[in-house]
């Protein structure tokens, strides 16, 4: 399987092709991890201003309210309101959640976790991360031109995102930004799918790949077919601005012939829906292996698991309309979408079905990944489990641009992605940087994060229920909307706290990179492949490659003689 | 302090409603609401009470051999493939079902202006305002008799009331929280809606598609009247706008020929 492409290369010696342009999957995978923090303290700051802003309206921002809108006294001024949530949208999604679970955990878990010595095209892997760099800073530059950043909301509809809606250039380098993302993420996705393929240690077949990787496969795989559709979408966009043409225009503005908006919202929800599941699927991944590995005994349904998750992917191309039902699309499209939703049911079902079996009658460890994989497990349940109210149609009307969307999608995409991907963390930091994080910190970190994340996500469920529709600068100039000021207060308030939390977070990691206890190569004691060898590894991974003679769950098995409760994937499987 | 003044302004409960529901078809929407959420609610708990629960009882303390177990023999994969099944007939084919005959049946029905009494309205949304434009006496719309107001919508009780609705600038979304109903309006396109409202009294009417800087200014005020004195408003709002609507007057040139 390894096709010749997996020989050894030679260690780099400056230090620009050792850190900077290194072709070194870990070292990219590093690159990508500081890369997404960098860019979730970003998003998360904005998070809070937004926060501040809904429960104090008009009230001067503490702290750094003055030194950022000076012109306004500290009150965060509407158009820079708008400015911001767009901003928080587009960096969490794109550059905070993307680099982590799938530029980090991808580039380092798959080649480690299938016995391979780099990714399939290395080169390709590189240019992947400073494209990304590229396209980070061109959309942190747009913060800084006169007119400011795109503020259309991170979907950015036209008309508003055209020339009518938004005549500053922040629109257009938002454009131009989202579009050198989406190379550097086709570029990924084409190197994780084909490193899969190509490069699994012999002996190694598909269902004996780690759900990790199965996570992130089926990922790369959604990221190279539809990523590209974004990218055609924010061309034409790009075209409309800039080139006067009229794909997105219609009505009274559309002068020299008439396009249709609408027509971006199909392109745009085409990408958009399988995104949701590009960003969870590694999380899913990650959290099926870790309760296996900390229940001490197999993933329950690993092959169900992985075929759950992949009928997902499939189903996720086929729903996309059920975010444009309030643009009353045929009737036909509106109930073969609504229906089409409603099958994801019987997947996420099924794995969370799975998710318990394994934690049934295991012999549970709750250290600090396993407690955020947990956590995952609960956060993911109420997303899923809301987004029925929001799949059928009828319900729909009343919900949709409500907080309750809000607080649905950060449910899924926000809080299960964020707790699967501390749970990677704290999983991997000791592989990655041979130490091992403080345990104490980061339980506080958990329930730190946990217990404000739900005061946050349901609180916003609440408010959207009591009929409070979202990216409004001032919602209490409504009086019916007044009566929600409590709640919004109370989710303003875990949001803080939160954010002090993640601060315990950045502590922690500091502390333990610099001095944290040294880390043994198996510190959980499980068997996939990449506990094999040192931690942190060697530049070229494997002396030599792995030969895998059973599945990545072998643990507990009462028949071992070995005096462990697990074993390593290139070992014979002792018969139970 | 938050959760203390919460527990003690208006009681709890109060955040737990929708906005008061002042129409005829809005209860389907709070019924399959309810419904939902009831159904959910159980598959949630059951999803706790097996994190929780497991947990609990199978901790490294209590529990010191795991069971050995790939969940692939045939009794746990019917277990499985049961829960799968249970979920889907018991949640997703019901409330699509309902959903369904919802939509069929009422909300998609719009009501025909030749068989029953019909108030037609159309409604035209820009930057940061809601024009609404009533037919007038001679029941044409574009026509100089047209009662024509901003930011104000006054309805009468106990009769059906189709929109037709459309933007000039940018998209945005008319949404009434009291009838539970939200219509994108589209430049280019035109979309319809109705309702029939039974509550007299006035309510908000909000814009609920991100359209700019002053999207949360978007705001109309939805009047509903007895019949009475609706027909009273009408009555006179038609007697000033044969006076005062000016032909030349760009701002009133925006109605279109009504066609169902």
């Amino acid at each position: 399987m390894s096709g010749g492409y997996n020989e050894i290369h030679p260690e780099p010696t400056t230090f620009w092709s050792k850190y900077i342009f290194s072709f070194d999957h870990k070292v990219i995978a590093k690159q990508f991890l500081w890369y997404g923090i960098f860019f979730l303290g970003v998003g998360g700051l904005m998070a809070l201003l937004i926060r501040w802003t809904l429960a104090n309206p008009g009230v001067p921002v503490p702290l750094i309210g003055n030194i950022l809108f000076s012109g306004s006294g500290g009150v965060v001024p509407p158009d820079t309101y708008a400015m911001l949530f767009t901003m928080h949208g587009t960096i969490m999604i794109f550059y905070a959640i993307t680099p982590i679970l799938i530029g980090a955990f991808g580039n380092y878990c798959i080649p480690l976790m299938i016995g391979a010595r780099d990714m399939a095209f290395p080169l390709l892997n590189m240019l992947s991360f400073w494209f990304a760099f590229l396209s980070g800073a061109v959309l942190l530059l747009s913060l800084f031109i006169p007119q400011g950043a795109a503020a259309g909301g991170w979907t950015s509809y036209p008309t508003l995102s055209t020339l009518i809606g938004s005549p500053g250039a922040g629109q257009t380098l938002w454009c131009v930004a989202i579009f050198i993302f989406g190379i550097s993420s086709t570029m990924g996705a084409v190197n994780y799918v084909t490193t899969v393929i190509t490069l699994r240690a012999p002996g190694m077949g598909y269902f004996d790949m780690p759900l990790t990787v199965w996570g992130l496969w089926l990922t790369a795989i959604l990221n190279a077919i539809f990523v590209p559709v974004l990218g055609a979408g924010v061309i034409l966009l790009i075209l409309d601005r800039v080139f006067g043409t009229t794909f997105f225009l219609a009505g009274a503005s559309a002068t020299s012939g008439s396009g249709d908006p609408v027509l971006f919202q199909h392109v745009f929800w085409i990408f958009g829906h399988p995104e949701v599941y590009i960003l969870i699927l590694p999380a899913w991944g990650i959290v099926s292996d870790l309760l296996s590995f900390f229940s001490r005994k197999p993933a329950f349904g690993a092959k169900a698991t992985a075929l759950s998750m992949t009928s997902i992917s499939i189903l996720s191309t086929l729903v996309y309309g059920h975010h444009m039902f309030t643009t009353q699309m045929s009737p036909l499209l509106t109930q073969s979408f609504m229906t089409l939703t409603m099958t994801i049911s019987i997947p996420s079902a099924i794995f969370f079905a799975n998710w318990l079996g394994t934690i049934w009658k295991g012999s549970i460890r709750f250290d600090s990944p396993m407690l955020f994989s947990l956590g995952v497990v609960f956060v993911f349940g109420l997303g899923g489990l809301t987004g029925l109210h929001l799949g059928t149609t009828t319900t729909d009307l009343f919900l949709h641009d409500t907080y309750f969307v809000v607080g649905h999608f950060h449910y899924t995409m926000a809080a299960s992605v964020l707790l699967g991907g501390f749970a990677g963390i704290y999983f991997w930091f000791p592989k990655m940087f041979g130490r091992m994080m403080h345990e104490g910190l980061a339980k506080v970190h958990f329930w730190g994060t946990m217990i404000p994340l739900n005061g946050i996500f349901f609180g916003m469920l609440l408010v959207g229920y009591g009929g409070m529709h979202r990216r409004i600068y001032n919602p209490f100039i409504y009086e019916s909307l007044q009566r929600l000021i409590p709640v919004n207060n109370l989710i303003t308030t875990s949001a803080i706290l939160m954010g002090f939390f993640q601060l315990v977070f950045v502590y922690n990691l500091i502390k333990s990179l610099l001095s944290g206890e040294k880390a043994t190569n198996n510190p959980w004691e499980v068997g996939t492949l990449e506990w094999t060898i040192p931690s942190p590894p060697p530049h070229h991974n494997y002396d030599i490659i792995p030969v895998v003679k059973c599945g990545p769950h072998e643990l507990g098995n009462p028949n071992l003689k070995t005096g462990r409760d697990f074993q390593y994937q290139t070992e014979e499987l002792v018969q139970a | 302090m938050n959760l203390l003044k919460m527990g003690v302004s208006a009681g709890w409960l109060d955040y737990f409603r929708p906005p008061e529901n002042i129409s005829t078809t809005a209860h389907l929407i709070d019924d399959l609401f309810n419904f939902t959420t009831v159904m959910v609610t159980f598959y949630f708990i059951l999803v706790c009470i097996g994190l929780f629960g497991f947990s609990y009882l199978y901790s490294k303390k209590r529990n010191k051999t795991p069971y050995y177990t790939y969940g692939n023999k045939k009794q746990h994969l019917i277990v499985t493939a049961f829960i799968g099944a249970v979920v889907f007939l018991s949640i997703d084919l019901n409330i699509t079902r309902i959903a369904n005959n919802d939509l069929v049946n009422t909300f998609w029905k719009f009501p025909d202006s030749k068989t029953e009494k019909v108030l037609k309205v159309e409604v035209m949304a820009q930057q940061w305002m809601w024009s609404f434009r009533y037919a007038g006496p001679d029941n044409e719309f574009g026509t100089n008799d047209d009662i024509v107001t901003n930011n104000d919508l006054r309805v009468p009780v106990n009769t059906k009331v189709l929109f037709h609705l459309t933007a000039k600038d940018v998209i945005h979304s008319f949404f009434v929280p009291n009838v539970r109903l939200k219509v994108d309006t589209i430049p280019g396109r035109i979309t319809r809606v109705w309702w029939e409202v039974n509550k007299p009294g006035k309510y908000d009417i909000a814009c609920a598609e991100m359209c700019g800087t002053h999207h949360y200014l978007m705001k109309a005020a939805l009047t509903v009247y007895t019949e009475e004195d609706f027909n009273k408003w009408l009555a006179s709002s038609s007697l000033i706008a044969a006076n005062t609507n000016d032909p030349q007057d760009a701002n009133l040139a925006w109605g279109w020929k009504w066609e169902e």
